[in-house]
């Protein structure tokens, strides 16, 4: 800003003694004073860079800051005498001051330029105005005492004194523009000369006294706008007219009288730029790094901050040769620390050198200062963000330098403290203070208001409450507390606290039984046992899903924007990171297998992995998709418990639910094998028996497996017509079946015959009492223990034929008995969990017996 | 720990069962639908030791079902944060070793492991000792500290340490052999 230097001076001086987190808004305005003349004044005299701060300042210390400024415009234009100062009451300080700022003694500021001068100003803007105190120059000097005098007068009984503190709402509402105040307008300028423009605007109000507007405004942060106070909008236009950076056809807005206010009103973004706060870079290469700061330069608005370098030694060495660098790259080097001796190496010159303010030592390369491989760099304000800085554990990680204590970051968490949501810190909490002189000090929260935290101390001598800021506090944690994380990465996991360091904890999670580490700030203790997220779009934790390059997977496991995916490849666990595109479809199909010894296995069997790497794992079949199961063993711990196995590599363990038992399996095994597999489509239990000729040899099966309730005997027991042959037209039970033929004990004739086995067809109102059928099949006893939890389904199933419904009940009851995982207290829930599959079975059984009673 | 406590469960019976033997009867079923289950107040129960009282059965309507309170002494067991236990590693991986202590499983996760204890991976993963004096490996038995619990209906779930004095290996059998 081409402004007058020694003005800045002055400031600096002042502005060290302050407070460093100073806002750096700054304002130009231009006010109409009452007889502005047409005298020349140095630029640098209207303007001042001076914060816009809170509304709490005190009056007396906006006083400082008028005199102070002054006394800048002062140094401005020195040598010109009064001109110079009746010029001063051009301009006004928007700002005010904190509250730390007052102790400069007035008598400096006030001697030459204030004077009573100013006493006359137009009262009927005092109302509206009055936070804004005018600086008042006079034409001639006083001597100081004249002027304390006027300046006590004029303060002392200044309605402003109430505009401490205590200032209520409505009289902050009284000092809102009105319909009767001159507006603010907005006008557009050349993009980049918008502090210029509204100079100009203030130099020709200046040379021409019949200029009609109020002040000139130009925003910091608002390009290619300035605002102009002014009654009218032709004042405005009048005054802009001839200037070179208004365009004449440029349009002229009003602000709507609701707006006004919040042009000057600076938004409290409170930047806490302190040392050791975590800030990212805007710009440049760095561009979203993160960078420590170590040293602020409020004045300045500079700021040094500690970055992981981006240097390519081979292009620095070559600049610093003279050799041709070639074309602007494109390419960011990776961040890596820097390394003197490798910069040696490439004969690139390092130069050790002491840092004029901090003393400290400094390799400089290039311009580029270095120390410990980090790149000291500074910046402006402007180029770095320090809002919602939420570094990751790796960035976090290379910051620290091994042997660095885990507790002197402390300050640096700072920043994350500072995203804290509200009521961060709740009753009961257990805390640990992390700064001052209490440091250390464990208590509980008893209370909290605001930002202040009252805690009760751990320790035993201390008073009862002590108070804290929130920001002195930090969530503390033992090893074993179960908590969940609420924000984060991590967020919704929950877990168990397996140790803490620092600020970090490492949690076991209670999912995954996989360790996480969070920050102790994101998380809460809590009972609740949670998977964390478990679902993005369509696809769910356990989902089967088909990735696009036709490979397919279970989620095991849903991070924040991927998933990890155990592909179904049964040589070795292949794990891989899917994004969400990636994925084609799920896989919702109910399909079988076959395993070793061909027997069907279908979802929630439980299968034994008898070879392979995951051989000796035992676990229900969770997915099939193209012969390879997902078996979850909740004793496995990887991959979330599933394992990965071709369907041929395991074998059925116990019964399967869809009601092939055990018994007898082995031994018709080998020979039924073939008839099994072609019932394949006929899976589904809750079928009813087919009716009709049995044109499909499958239906047969599919039908007979209702019978016996075990698959390869299915046809055992069963009660057939005999469809062709000799005995067409007989019906009968089957008593036995080698391989084609079988044997069936006629109803009609006390004898047993063979037929074919594609001569005969399921006839569900075989007239044979089932009674027999159960010595037939012979293996079963009773189980009548078990069958207790049943009851409730069995009841209303009794009448029809109480009795043989056992048999139909064996089945379902037996799968129950066998299944390994059940636990023995929910049984009945169990049976009924197991899903309609069973009740279906049952349900046709129930059908069969009405049939078989009515027949009888 | 364990406790020797009273406890009261209302057991539904079969109208089947009711004869001469209805008392052995229910509490067969008893120890059937108890031993071996877990409650997060009380932990796992371990055994029924005896049958206190049996209260008047009520018939239930439509089932026949009917409904006795029993009330019955038995063993349980519930681990508690800092108590001291012996227990069987079951698995050894570079998290740290699952440990159980009857129907209890206990998580000794890495961190809780002393720090001169390294994971050494191979087809009997273990936590050795520089020296290679202690190892950690399945079926060793191991004196450690709950330093946590997680109890769910069906399961009690521990965290536990042998980062403090006199803990950590207490039989090996891997040396023995």
């Amino acid at each position: 800003m081409a402004r007058n230097r020694r003005h800045d001076d002055d400031d600096d001086e002042e502005y060290e003694e302050e407070e460093e987190e100073e806002e750096e808004e700054e304002e130009e305005v231009v006010r109409r004073g009452k007889g502005a003349g047409g005298r020349k004044r140095g630029r640098s005299d209207f303007i001042d860079d001076t914060a816009l701060e809170d509304d709490e300042d005190e009056e007396d210390e906006e006083d400082d800051d008028d005199e102070d400024f002054g006394r800048g415009g002062g140094g401005g234009g020195g040598g010109r005498g009064k001109k110079r100062r009746s010029g001063s009451e051009f301009f006004e300080l928007e700002a005010a001051v904190d509250s730390d700022e007052g102790e400069e003694d007035d008598e400096e500021g006030e001697d030459d330029f204030i004077n009573d001068a100013g006493a006359d100003l137009p009262d009927e803007e005092e109302g509206r105005r009055l936070h804004r105190p005018s600086i008042l120059m006079g034409e001639d000097q006083e001597d100081v005492d004249e002027i304390e005098r006027q300046v006590y007068e004029r303060y002392a009984k200044s309605s402003h004194v109430e505009y401490g503190d205590d200032a209520t709402e409505v009289e902050q509402q009284a000092l809102l523009p009105s319909v009767k105040d001159p507006k603010l307008w907005m006008v557009k300028c050349a993009i980049g000369h918008e502090r210029e423009t509204a100079i100009c605007l203030m130099q020709k109000f200046i040379d021409r006294a019949d200029l009609q507007i109020k002040s000139a405004i130009a925003l910091d942060h608002l390009k290619n706008y300035i605002y102009v106070e002014a009654e009218k909008e032709a004042h405005v236009k009048e005054a802009c007219k001839g200037l070179r950076n208004i365009y004449s056809s440029a349009k002229i807005m009003l602000v709507p009288i609701k707006e006004m206010t919040d042009v000057l009103s600076v938004e409290s973004k409170s930047v806490d730029l302190a040392r050791d706060t975590w800030v990212r870079m805007k710009i440049g290469i760095y561009k979203g790094d993160l960078a420590k700061v170590v040293d602020v330069d409020n004045v300045r608005q500079r700021v040094t901050v500690k970055l992981i370098p981006r240097v390519d030694l081979q292009t620095l060495a070559n600049k610093l040769e003279g050799r041709d660098i070639g074309k602007k790259k494109t390419f960011v080097p990776p961040p890596r620390f820097f390394n003197i001796d490798e910069a040696r190496e490439m004969r690139i010159r390092v130069e050790r050198r002491r840092d004029r303010d901090s003393g400290e030592y400094f390799e400089m390369v290039d311009g580029l200062m270095f120390k410990d491989g980090f790149l000291y760099k500074t910046v402006s304000f402007k180029s770095i963000s320090s809002q919602n800085i939420q570094p990751t554990f790796d960035e976090l990680e290379k910051f620290r330098k091994p042997g660095d204590d885990v507790n002197g970051d402390v300050a640096s968490l700072s920043t994350l403290f500072a995203n804290r949501k509200k009521g961060h810190f709740m009753k009961g909490d257990a805390v640990i203070v992390v700064r001052g002189d209490l440091k250390n000090l464990e208590g509980w929260v008893e209370k909290v208001e605001e930002d202040t935290v009252h805690i009760r101390p751990k320790m035993p001598d201390l008073p009862k409450t002590l108070a804290f800021n929130e920001k002195e506090l930090c969530k503390y944690f033992k090893p074993g507390d179960h908590v969940k994380v609420v924000s984060g990465v991590q967020e919704g996991a929950t877990g168990m606290v397996v140790k803490v360091e620092g600020h970090v904890l490492i949690i076991l999670s209670d999912t995954t039984k996989e360790h996480i580490r969070v920050f102790a700030d994101h998380v809460v203790e809590s009972s609740e046992i949670t998977t964390g997220v478990t679902r993005i779009g369509d696809y769910e934790l356990h989902d089967l899903v088909m990735l696009d390059n036709m490979s397919f997977g279970v989620i095991i496991r849903v991070e924040s924007e991927a998933f990890q995916v155990l592909k179904g490849v049964p040589d070795r666990p292949e794990v891989v990171l899917i994004k969400l595109r990636e994925i084609k479809s799920k896989i919702d199909r109910r399909t079988n297998a076959k395993d070793r010894s061909n027997n069907i296995v279908s979802v929630k069997d439980v299968v034994r992995v008898i070879e392979g790497p995951c051989k000796g794992k035992q676990g229900p079949v969770e997915h099939i998709h193209k012969g390879i199961l997902f078996i979850y063993d909740r004793h496995h711990l990887e991959h979330a418990g599933f394992i990965c196995a071709k369907a041929q590599s395991c074998v059925v363990v116990g019964g399967s639910n869809r009601g092939h038992g055990m018994n007898g399996v082995d031994a018709l095994d080998s020979r039924f094998g073939g008839l099994r597999s072609s019932s394949n489509v006929l899976q589904s239990p809750r079928r009813l028996p087919p009716r009709g000729p049995p044109t499909n040899f499958g239906g047969r099966f599919g039908g007979g497996r209702f019978g016996g309730g075990r698959g390869h005997d299915s046809l055992v027991g069963r009660c057939i017509k005999i469809k062709s042959g000799p005995f067409k037209g007989y019906r009968g039970r089957v008593k036995e079946i080698t391989s084609g033929f079988v044997r069936v004990e006629l109803d009609s004739q006390m004898k047993i015959v063979t037929v074919k086995r594609d001569e005969i067809s399921d006839t569900p109102g075989a007239a044979t009492p089932f009674r027999e059928s159960r010595f037939a099949s012979g293996s079963e006893t009773p189980m009548h223990p078990s069958r207790t939890p049943l009851h409730p389904i069995q009841t209303p199933m009794r009448d029809p034929s109480a009795t043989p419904i056992h048999d139909g009940m064996r089945t379902p009851l037996r799968n129950r008995a066998w299944a390994p995982m059940s636990p023995p207290s929910a049984e009945p829930n169990l049976h009924f969990s197991r899903g309609s599959r069973n009740f279906a079975i049952i349900r046709s059984f129930v059908k069969i017996f009405h049939i078989a009673t009515i027949s009888l | 720990m364990f406790f020797h406590i009273v406890l009261e469960r209302n057991m539904q019976l079969h109208p089947r069962h009711f004869g001469p033997h209805l008392r052995d009867k229910l509490v067969s079923k008893l120890m059937k639908d108890v031993e071996g289950t877990c409650s997060g107040r009380h932990g796992f129960v371990v055994a029924i030791t005896g049958v206190e009282e049996i209260g008047k059965g009520l018939i239930r309507e439509g089932t026949g079902f009917v409904t006795f309170p029993v009330k019955y002494q038995c063993v349980v067991f519930r681990p508690f944060k800092g108590e001291i236990l012996e227990a069987v590693v079951t698995m050894v991986n570079k998290m740290g070793f699952f440990a159980e202590a009857g129907p209890v499983q206990i998580f000794v996760s890495n961190h809780l492991i002393p720090d001169d204890m390294e994971f050494q991976s191979g087809d009997m993963p273990n936590y050795t000792t520089s020296d290679g004096s202690v190892k950690i490996q399945k079926d060793s038995e191991v004196r450690l500290k709950i330093i946590g619990t997680r109890v769910d209906a069906t399961e009690i779930f521990c965290i536990g340490t042998i980062k403090d004095d006199f803990l950590g290996v207490i039989n090996d059998p891997g040396a023995a052999s």
